[in-house]
């Protein structure tokens, strides 16, 4: 503590020095003349007394600088002078100071770029007043719980505050004559309170507020249009009036995290609605302790509530609601480990600017070497002046940063606005912070230590001898010194991102042209969200269904239609249970399940391979019956036809199957050999959300809207959205394509920083070699024998480089497996056959413009330039 | 550390001699100097200029704090008074000074 003190009164100095020098001359002239004073006072003469007093005071000008010294902050003045040593020698050769540079400025940029989106999308804080004194609370083990057991646990105080929230919840918004559907944040009506949500315009929800929303600050922009008078304006969710009572700031955060933005929070006034419950712990009670408070409160709500599946005791779980604690209770772990991997990819990129900016220094180091033996050889001591070549790839490092962040601030403001195609509403907020700068000072230290270190070293070895000698007469050929080590990591190390790049791209063309197993080029994707209030009984549903159904058919063009639970690839229901077969053996299986219409499989071109489609008759009570995939009816009847046998749930009810359909993909177009089932969809529950299958020959223009208008016809509160089922597949893609665009621009990054580390090496080699070359063209070499020497240098490297890199690529891209689609190795020849190809092509590009320079390589003038 | 005039002043002991000096108030350099001087019967005669790197050092350690104010005889002079830390930092050098008094004397006695 004394210390920073008083570091912080040097550091204070620092900025008066001139005026201490003032005070020390002051205090010496009045020490002085205080002294003349006496000795006059004692009977001197002034001028005598004067000359006795300086006398006595000794050296003035040993006081002032001792006196300075005290105030000195060593390390610091010696760095600064260092560092405008160094800005000197940059600004003396630009060429390589901007090529270092750029260099680091690519590498960091990359680097924080995925640092920032790392911490965005895992680490951000949600807005929630003092977050780490808020909990998640499970009870049972389940992430949402009813009503009645919430308001249980909220009436005991257990906590400064217990609210209630269910993530999910969508509406549909009546705006004039548009009804477009929501994604709203359900929320006790204590939320704002005891979670700390602050708004920007407006007031929070209140306790007691009914039929009230707050806006999502993009929403309020983008639908509303920024509308200044948006507070007390009336919205129609769901059929039902509600006023508009704040406006959350634009980096409002949810507390589920993740980017995760809903338009609205609307207070939750539905007793059948489960909610997650956040907990204000108060001050002094921690986790372990709330857990303890919980098991009594859990085997009050057993005694009140019982439940004959599980006791509210069991499983009671109080999480944290941010930072790596979160992510583990979330089992986010895997998630966790792709940013790592990210993290990882652009760490190599890094890794190659500063082999760069390393091999730059190097060749610096030795055109410098005179200058180094001359200082070592008049006694600086090696130590300074390795601190001194420090200083210079310190500062180009802090330059590389600083160009760095700027890219990362172009970045991360495009992220920040890229909108991607989930059915969640997302939004990220990335913005920099302390996490970044501190990172980024921390990257640029290790960059500077890692640029600058060896080659410090190795320029301050020198010998005095030859370095004092004007110039190094023969340069090197020992081909493997430090600097083509360096590229040829460089190229080995690009090869290894290439070649995962070139996977993720092969990946995308693949998942683009692939065959889902039904057609998405005649088929179109109606969804139509209904009010759950005007719908209250499944018959209701079902009549509306039918009268759809019956208009869609009717229009013209449209070859038929039905209507499906699940879409395929846009979302999934999945079974895990035990099923009897025909009332006899019993299999474990985990499979796709979904209720689907007459003509489901007609509309999507599914092949049925065996038996019969579901028709009209399928009908609610009359007999249950399923189909069945091929998949499924081989794991279950083998070769033998599937069609009349039963199969049998845990709870007792039995389906029996009527067909086999041709296997396609459910949810993921990576899924291989998924199981799937499918029942009639008047056999199944209904819900409040129609998926309507279309099939069309073609899509005139106009036939979304009509679809749209015939569909608002049947109810106007119903929210409507059609799509061709082309671009319903953007979800399928999207991991594909996120992988592609990522990997594949980082890639094309690593390339183009290896090439600039070639063509800096060849040119710096051939510099040095130019005498050599001129004596042997004035010996009768021909340009043939130069360009070969030149090309052999740059093959041997790239050769090395690439056949390193293959070997790592082959070992390392084995686990990105799991991202790739089926029938596609990491190890695919082909990829790699283009890595070498791109590399190659890119190194004799790199090589040209050095083997040019060594061809116009005069004898005469080489022969001179000693 | 500064050079004295004879008798050679123990190593440290200028700070315990400054802090003690100030214990009782402000005083500017020139007073200090003098001060010391007189008490010390003008046995301890520190050369001046060396009294003002060692203000100077005590004046970053927080020992003591600085500020301009007039000398009795009408001039612009520069004032030093002990901080907080100053005066625990006199409790403790002077309790070490004496531990060190102590030791020579036993020294002195007994051999």
């Amino acid at each position: 503590m004394n210390r920073l003190k008083e570091l912080l009164r040097r550091l204070l100095y620092l900025g008066r020095r001139e005026n201490l020098d003032v005070v020390l001359d002051q205090e010496a002239e009045f020490h002085i003349e205080s002294r003349a004073d006496e000795l006059q006072h004692a009977g001197l003469a002034r001028d005598k007394a004067m000359a006795q007093a300086r006398r006595e005071f000794g050296s003035q000008s040993r006081m002032r600088e001792e006196s300075r010294v005290a105030w000195q902050i060593r390390w610091l003045e010696d760095l600064t002078s260092d560092l405008r040593y160094a800005f000197r020698a940059l600004r003396r050769s630009p060429g390589f100071a901007l090529a270092a540079i750029f260099s680091l400025a690519l590498g960091i940029g990359a680097n924080t770029t995925i640092f920032s989106l790392t911490m965005e999308f895992l680490f951000s804080v949600p807005s929630a007043r003092q977050p780490e004194r808020l909990a998640s609370i499970q009870l049972a083990g389940n992430s949402h719980s009813p009503m009645p057991m919430y308001r249980f646990v909220r009436d005991t105080h257990t906590f400064d505050g217990l609210a209630g929230s269910f993530e999910e919840h969508q509406v549909n918004w009546r705006n004039g004559e548009e009804t477009s559907q929501l994604g709203v944040y359900w929320v006790t009506d204590n939320y704002f309170e005891v979670v700390g949500v602050p708004v920007v315009i407006g007031r929070p929800m209140q306790p007691g507020d009914r039929n009230v929303a707050v806006l999502n600050y993009n929403f309020w922009q983008s639908r509303l249009a920024g509308d200044p008078y948006a507070v007390g304006r009336t919205m129609i969710l769901d059929g039902e009036p509600h006023t508009v009572i704040g406006v959350l700031p634009r980096d409002h955060r949810t507390l589920l995290g993740f980017g995760f933005a809903p338009a609205l929070y609307v207070p939750v006034h539905d007793d059948k609605a489960f909610v997650a419950f956040v907990a204000r712990l108060p001050e002094g009670m921690n986790r372990q302790a709330a857990f303890t408070r919980l098991k009594v409160i859990g085997q009050e709500l057993d005694r009140n509530f019982p439940n004959r599946d599980f006791h509210w005791t069991d499983d009671i779980r109080v999480d944290a609601v941010a930072g790596l604690e979160r992510l583990k209770s979330l089992n986010m772990i895997p998630f966790t480990a792709f940013f790592g991997v990210l993290m990882v990819v652009v760490g190599l990129v890094l890794l190659i600017a500063c082999a760069n900016v390393a091999s730059l220094l190097l060749a610096r180091a030795s055109s410098r070497r005179q200058e180094l033996g001359i200082r070592l050889a008049i006694g600086a001591g090696r130590g300074r002046l390795v601190r001194q070549l420090l200083a210079e790839s310190l500062l180009l490092a802090v330059l590389g940063t600083l160009s760095g962040l700027l890219l990362n601030f172009w970045l991360t403001s495009l992220l920040s606005r890229v909108q991607l195609p989930l059915p969640l509403p997302f939004q990220l907020h990335i913005a920099p912070d302390w996490r970044l700068l501190a990172y980024s000072a921390a990257v640029a230290m290790a960059s500077a230590l890692f640029c600058g270190l060896f080659p410090a070293l190795k320029a301050t070895r020198a010998d005095l001898n030859t370095a004092l000698k004007r110039q190094e007469l023969q340069s090197s050929r020992r081909l493997w010194n430090m600097r083509n080590a360096l590229v040829a990591g460089q190229l080995a190390i690009s090869t290894l991102l290439l070649a995962a790049g070139l996977l993720f791209l092969e990946n995308l063309s693949r998942s683009t042209s692939m065959n889902p197993g039904f057609d998405v080029d005649h088929t179109l994707w109606a969804s139509m969200r209904l009010v759950p209030a005007k719908y209250t009984t499944p018959e209701k549903t079902q009549a509306l269904v039918n009268t759809a159904l019956d208009s869609l058919r009717a229009l013209p063009g449209i070859e038929a239609a039905s209507i499906a639970h699940v879409v395929p690839l846009n979302d999934q229901q999945t079974n895990f249970t035990e099923l009897q077969i025909d009332g006899g053996r019993q299999v474990q299986v985990h499979y796709k399940s979904n209720n689907v219409g007459p003509d489901y499989f007609r509309v999507m071109s599914i092949p049925i391979l065996d038996g019969r489609q579901f028709s009209a008759t399928d009908r609610a009570g009359s007999p249950e019956v399923a189909i069945i995939n091929e998949n499924f009816a081989r794991l279950l009847f083998g070769n033998a036809s599937p069609a009349g046998h039963r199969i049998q749930y845990p709870q007792g009810e039995s389906v029996s199957i009527v067909g086999v359909a041709r296997n396609s993909k459910y949810f993921t177009l990576g899924e291989e050999n998924a199981l799937a089932m499918y029942t009639p969809y008047a056999q199944g529950p209904g819900t409040e959300r129609l998926n309507f299958m279309i099939r069309a020959a073609e899509f005139p223009p106009g036939l979304v809207k009509v679809i749209n208008r015939t569909l608002g016809e049947l109810d106007q509160s119903a929210a409507i959205e059609t799509k061709p089922m082309r671009d319903a597949l953007v979800l399928a893609l999207l991991p594909s394509r996120t992988g592609a665009a990522i990997l594949g621009s980082i890639g094309v990054l690593g390339l183009v920083l290896a090439s600039i580390g070639l063509y800096g090496v060849l040119a710096y080699t051939i510099s040095r070699r130019i005498r050599e070359i001129g004596l042997r063209v004035a010996l009768g070499a021909s340009p043939r024998n130069v360009l070969w020497m030149v090309f052999r240098d740059s093959f041997l490297l790239v050769a090395v480089g690439i056949t390193i890199g293959l070997g790592i690529a082959m070992v390392a891209t084995q686990p990105l497996a799991m991202f790739l689609v089926p029938g596609l190795s990491p190890t695919d020849p082909l990829t790699f056959l283009a890595v070498i190809a791109l590399l190659a092509a890119v190194a004799l590009a790199a090589t040209i413009g050095p083997a040019l320079r060594a061809l116009r390589v005069d004898p005469m003038v080489a022969l001179r330039y000693e | 550390m500064p050079t004295f005039n004879s008798p050679e002043l123990l190593p440290g002991t200028l700070y315990l001699l400054v802090l003690r000096t100030l214990a009782r108030g402000p005083l500017h350099g020139y007073a200090i100097a003098r001060r010391i001087k007189e008490h010390s019967a003008e046995t301890l005669q520190i050369e001046d200029g060396s009294l003002y790197p060692a203000l100077n050092r005590m004046l970053v350690k927080g020992w003591l704090a600085a500020e301009w104010g007039i000398s009795e005889n009408n001039r612009k002079a520069r004032f030093y008074r002990l901080t907080p830390i100053g005066r625990k930092q006199l409790e403790t050098e002077a309790k070490e000074f004496d531990k060190l008094i102590q030791a020579i004397q036993l020294v002195m006695k007994t051999v």
